[in-house]
This record gives structure tokens, C-alpha cells and sequence, in this order.
């Protein structure tokens, strides 16, 4: 971090991000169990997406709005969420400054530049927000990318704007928190064929991609290899954010991997459920192939519920149970790239296990530790169940959000666009994605096919 | 007063961007096959642009009417899991 030295005390940038963001959780589930219903706790039909949040009222981002920005600060109900909005930028603020404090940094030339940063946060959410934009699954990475972007390749980012810009550090906080969401509960959901579709299938794919990235289409990044694979196989930009803090890939590689997500995910989104419906395909097999193959959640129900309700529920369930693979690959990228890919001559001679836990990204155990925790406190019981869905769909996936959009705004600050035309002229990284994608979509097609089509089906079993 | 350089492709853009999402995406959202795209998605309450699960408007739990079709748990893993060693 920036100006460690200026208080003589500071903490390793990781570190503080594990502190900060376990706190924040910490702090999540305490105000939500204080605020626990009296009657009907245990009770999914009376709250399904958890127990209601106290916190839910300081962080909300913009509505999805069709002509005019304004619109943006309504909810469905027509209340005003501007409150909430303009909270959710003092949030950023707020861990932004806790981190530039616990890094040794001066909180108060830290300040003016965070506040324009959340600004610039909260504009990259309102282009989200249009609603053809939202509804074509243009995500909010995008357009913190292209706001960063724009504004650091024309007038470039102005000098008081720079203690503020620690993209790595607010992503790797949102990270950690992320981790209360990456629930290994919800892997059982589907039982063994939603198992044998989600875990025998990515990591197969991921493997490949990354090893024919490196040896055939001998792309000179092994990051950037590994992060294209990890989104296309995995979960699109969440799972491209988590390995590329793990594998420390550079920002333009992480932003490359995500415009190629996106731009594929509205073109999967849209192809899929004609083709599906066309070749007459079960609706269960063909939304196991949608959920195990469009990269962003949101495409994958998207493009289910064009199919039909059933189609639409696979779907949504074999992504969730391939979102709960984040952590353990995170995890393993971290282990290999710190033990084989990113070993020091002098260091290989030492033990590999101390190696790997010295360049180890420590910031990767409080995301686990908070993944693990949740889970525990998930398969506890009902009760409990609806207290961590609360607490996170309530506050904190929503703050997750806007410290990753903050983060990209950072990136996009910090990117020339000169860095990223090699990656691009070689057209080597598309390759890379299309046949990565390609490989996905038959073998998805086969386990789900296999599994929910023939292999577990009561129907033909009887 | 002194603009920084660059000002000028800055505004222009930004210009673009407004003209963009106030005036070319609206009438786009009119286009009969777009339009019921999205009503379609807005009465299924679908939140297209979830990064994460935990984003969706519901909840991804199994759907009640799926363990008639499909056998979750084959008979020799549910007889593993049951204490009695029987399903």
C-alpha cells in the first residue's frame, strides 16, 4: 500500500483485507441475529432469502431504469433508495480508509480521492442499471472498467485521486467477504447428478484450457491463461476475480478475461434456449447443460427461464453448486502457483511447503475461513440457515459488490490501453476462450445427458 | 481557465455515452421482441445481471418437482448415508 511508513504502524495489505473483511462479517451476522424474528425463525416459506437485515437499509445500488437515470432511485415499491445508494458510497469510503489506516497510510490525503472514487462507482452502477443493459447481462465490471478506462487514457487520473486508487486491496476485502457466500452446503443441493454435471466436468475443462493456453497455443502468460480458464469453466467474472488474486495476474489480464466473458455470455444467453428448444431437448437436460456452460449466473436463469420454469430452476441450482467450486480453486491456484508456477530458483531449493506458505496470498484464508464458517453455521440447522442467508443477501453480497465495482474503477484507472493490444492483436486469448468453451459445452452436454437424461432417471429406471 | 489535455475526447465520450443511454437504448427497449424479453424476465422476477447466486431475486433451492423425475441420491449412496445402512 501507498505511504506505509507515514505512522510507523502497518499491516500487510492481505492482512488487512482478511481483518477488515471478516469484521464486516462478523459485524453482519451480529446485527442480524440482534434483530432475529420472534415467530416463524426456521421458517423458509416466511423468509426465503433469509431473515431481514437492519443492514439492508445503509447499501442498495440503482434499480434497473429504462429512460430516465432518476428512475434508478426507486425501488419496486416505489420508496426512495437514494439514501441507501449514497450510503453504499460511503462504504467504500469507509473500508477504503480502514485499509489505507491499518497499511500505514495518511487517512486524510486519502480522502478526497475515495470520495471521488465512489462517485465514479456509483455512475458505473447507474449504466448497469439501464434496463437493455441489465437485461442482456452486461454487468457492472464492465462499465467500472470503462469509466476507469475512459478517464485514465484521456485526461489520466489526477494526482489527489491517487492514495485513493487500491483497487487490489478493495477487491481482495470483497473477496474475503465473498467467501461468507461460497456456502459447500449448497453443493449437495442437486445430489450426485448435479454433482457429476458441476464437479467432474469444470474441473476437467479448466485443466485442459489452462494446459493448452500454455503448451499449444503458447500464450506467454500462464496468468492469463489460467484466469481465461478459470471464468469460461467456472462462473465468469466472480470466478475470474478469485483466481486472478490467487494466480496475481496483472489488471489488464483480468480485465481481458472478463470483456471476453461478457461479450460470449450475451451471445450463449441469447443462442442457447432456441437451439435447446429446437433440437427438442428434456428440459431438465437442457437446463443442466445451460447452468453447467454460460459463464454469469444471472445469463444462466436468464436464458433457463426463456426455456421454462423447470429449465429455468436446473439452471439456476447447477450454477449455484459449480459458485460453491470457487473456493477450493481459488485455494488450488493459489497452492500450485505459489509451490511450481511462481518458485524462485533460490527457493526451490528450500522446502516447497515453506515456500508455498511464504508467497501464499493470505488474503485466501480469510476468504476460506469465512466460507467455512458460514457453512458450518449453514448445515446447523433451519434457524441458522436463514440467518446467514440473510445476513448475506441483506448486506453482504451488496457491499461485496461495490468494493469489486470500486475495484474496477481502480483497475480501469490504472490500465493503458497500449498494455492490453498485444493480448488483443494476437487474437491468441479468444482462441483460447472459443475452444476452452467448445470442449465445456460437449462435455457438459455428455454428464448432463448421462445423468439427469438417462443414468438417474426414475423414468427410464422403472 | 486551463484545460488538462485530453478534456476535449473526455467530453466527447461522455457526450456518447448520455446519447447512448438516454436516447438510442429507450427506443431499443421499444422494439417489440426486446420489450417481451424483458417483461417476460420482470414477471419471472429474473435478475439477469446476478454476478452470484446469492444476487438472484430467488434463491436457487431444489425445485420441488424434480426428485419425481430424477433419482438425487442412487439406492447404494442413500444406504451409505442411513444409519441403519438401509434407505
Amino acid at each position: 500500500m501507498s505511504n506505509r511508513a507515514a505512522s510507523g504502524f502497518s499491516l500487510h495489505e492481505d492482512t488487512s483485507a482478511s481483518l477488515i473483511g471478516l469484521a464486516i462479517l462478523a459485524l453482519a451476522l451480529a446485527v442480524t441475529w440482534q434483530a432475529r424474528p420472534a415467530t416463524d425463525g426456521e421458517s423458509r416459506e416466511r423468509y426465503p432469502k433469509g431473515w431481514p437485515t437492519p443492514l439492508a437499509a445503509t447499501i442498495d445500488r440503482p434499480q434497473p431504469w429504462s429512460d430516465s437515470p432518476l428512475q434508478a432511485l426507486r425501488d419496486k415499491k416505489d420508496n426512495s433508495i437514494a439514501a441507501p445508494i449514497l450510503l453504499g458510497m460511503a462504504w467504500v469510503v469507509a473500508v477504503g480508509a480502514a485499509g489505507a489506516a491499518l497499511g500505514g497510510g495518511e487517512v486524510l490525503r486519502f480522502l478526497p480521492g475515495a470520495a471521488m472514487l465512489a462517485a465514479l462507482t456509483g455512475a458505473a452502477w447507474f449504466l448497469a442499471a439501464q434496463k437493455l443493459v441489465h437485461h442482456y447481462n452486461l454487468e457492472y465490471p464492465l462499465w467500472a472498467l470503462a469509466i476507469g478506462l475512459t478517464i485514465g487514457n484521456t485526461v489520466g487520473a489526477p494526482r489527489w485521486l491517487m492514495p485513493a486508487l487500491n483497487g487490489e486491496f478493495l477487491i481482495k476485502t470483497g473477496l474475503v467477504i465473498f467467501g461468507a457466500e461460497v456456502l459447500v452446503s449448497r453443493l449437495l443441493e442437486l445430489g450426485l447428478p448435479g454433482l457429476m454435471t458441476s464437479w467432474l466436468v469444470t474441473p476437467v475443462v479448466l485443466v485442459t484450457t489452462y494446459w493448452a493456453g500454455v503448451h499449444l497455443l503458447r500464450i506467454p502468460s500462464r496468468s492469463l491463461c489460467m484466469v481465461v480458464s478459470a471464468d469460461m469453466s467456472v462462473c465468469g467474472v466472480s470466478a475470474a476475480i478469485a483466481t486472478a488474486a490467487a494466480c496475481r495476474a496483472k489488471k489488464e489480464e483480468l480485465s481481458l478475461a472478463i470483456g471476453l466473458s461478457l461479450f460470449f455470455t450475451v451471445i450463449m444467453m441469447v443462442a442457447m434456449p432456441p437451439f435447446i428448444a429446437w433440437v427438442g431437448m428434456d428440459p431438465i437436460v437442457g437446463g443442466a447443460w445451460l447452468g453447467g456452460t454460460i459463464d454469469a449466473t444471472g445469463a444462466v436463469v436468464a436464458a433457463g427461464e426463456a426455456l421454462g420454469k423447470e429449465a429455468g430452476q436446473v439452471a439456476a441450482t447447477v450454477k449455484m453448486i459449480q459458485n460453491s467450486m470457487i473456493g477450493l480453486i481459488a485455494f488450488a491456484v493459489a497452492v500450485y502457483w505459489t509451490g511450481w508456477v511462481d518458485r524462485d530458483g533460490a527457493a526451490a531449493r528450500g522446502s516447497l511447503g515453506a515456500e508455498v506458505w511464504r508467497r501464499f496470498p493470505k488474503f485466501i484464508l480469510g476468504f476460506l475461513l469465512a466460507s467455512l464458517l458460514c457453512s458450518w453455521l449453514f448445515s446447523s440447522g433451519p434457524a441458522q440457515a436463514l440467518w446467514v442467508d440473510g445476513a448475506i443477501t441483506g448486506f453482504t453480497s451488496r457491499l461485496r459488490a461495490w468494493l469489486f465495482c470500486a475495484g474496477f474503477v481502480c483497475m480501469g484507472l490504472q490500465t493503458n490501453f497500449r498494455e492490453l493490444a498485444p493480448a488483443l492483436v494476437s487474437g491468441r486469448p479468444l482462441v483460447l476462450y472459443v475452444a476452452g468453451q467448445f470442449l465445456n459445452l460437449v462435455l457438459t452436454l455428455a454428464m448432463a445427458s448421462l445423468t439427469f437424461g438417462w443414468l438417474f432417471r426414475k423414468a427410464v429406471d422403472s | 481557465m486551463n484545460w488538462p489535455p485530453g478534456s476535449g475526447r473526455l467530453a466527447a465520450l461522455g457526450a456518447a455515452a448520455a446519447l447512448l443511454w438516454c436516447g438510442v437504448f429507450p427506443r431499443l427497449l421499444q422494439c417489440p421482441a426486446l420489450a417481451r424479453h424483458i417483461e417476460l424476465m420482470d414477471r419471472r422476477e429474473v435478475n439477469p445481471a446476478a454476478m452470484y447466486y446469492t444476487e438472484l431475486e430467488h434463491l436457487p433451492l431444489r425445485p420441488p418437482w424434480l426428485e419425481r423425475r430424477v433419482r438425487l441420491w442412487p439406492a447404494a449412496v442413500a444406504a451409505m448415508a442411513s444409519p441403519s445402512g438401509r434407505e
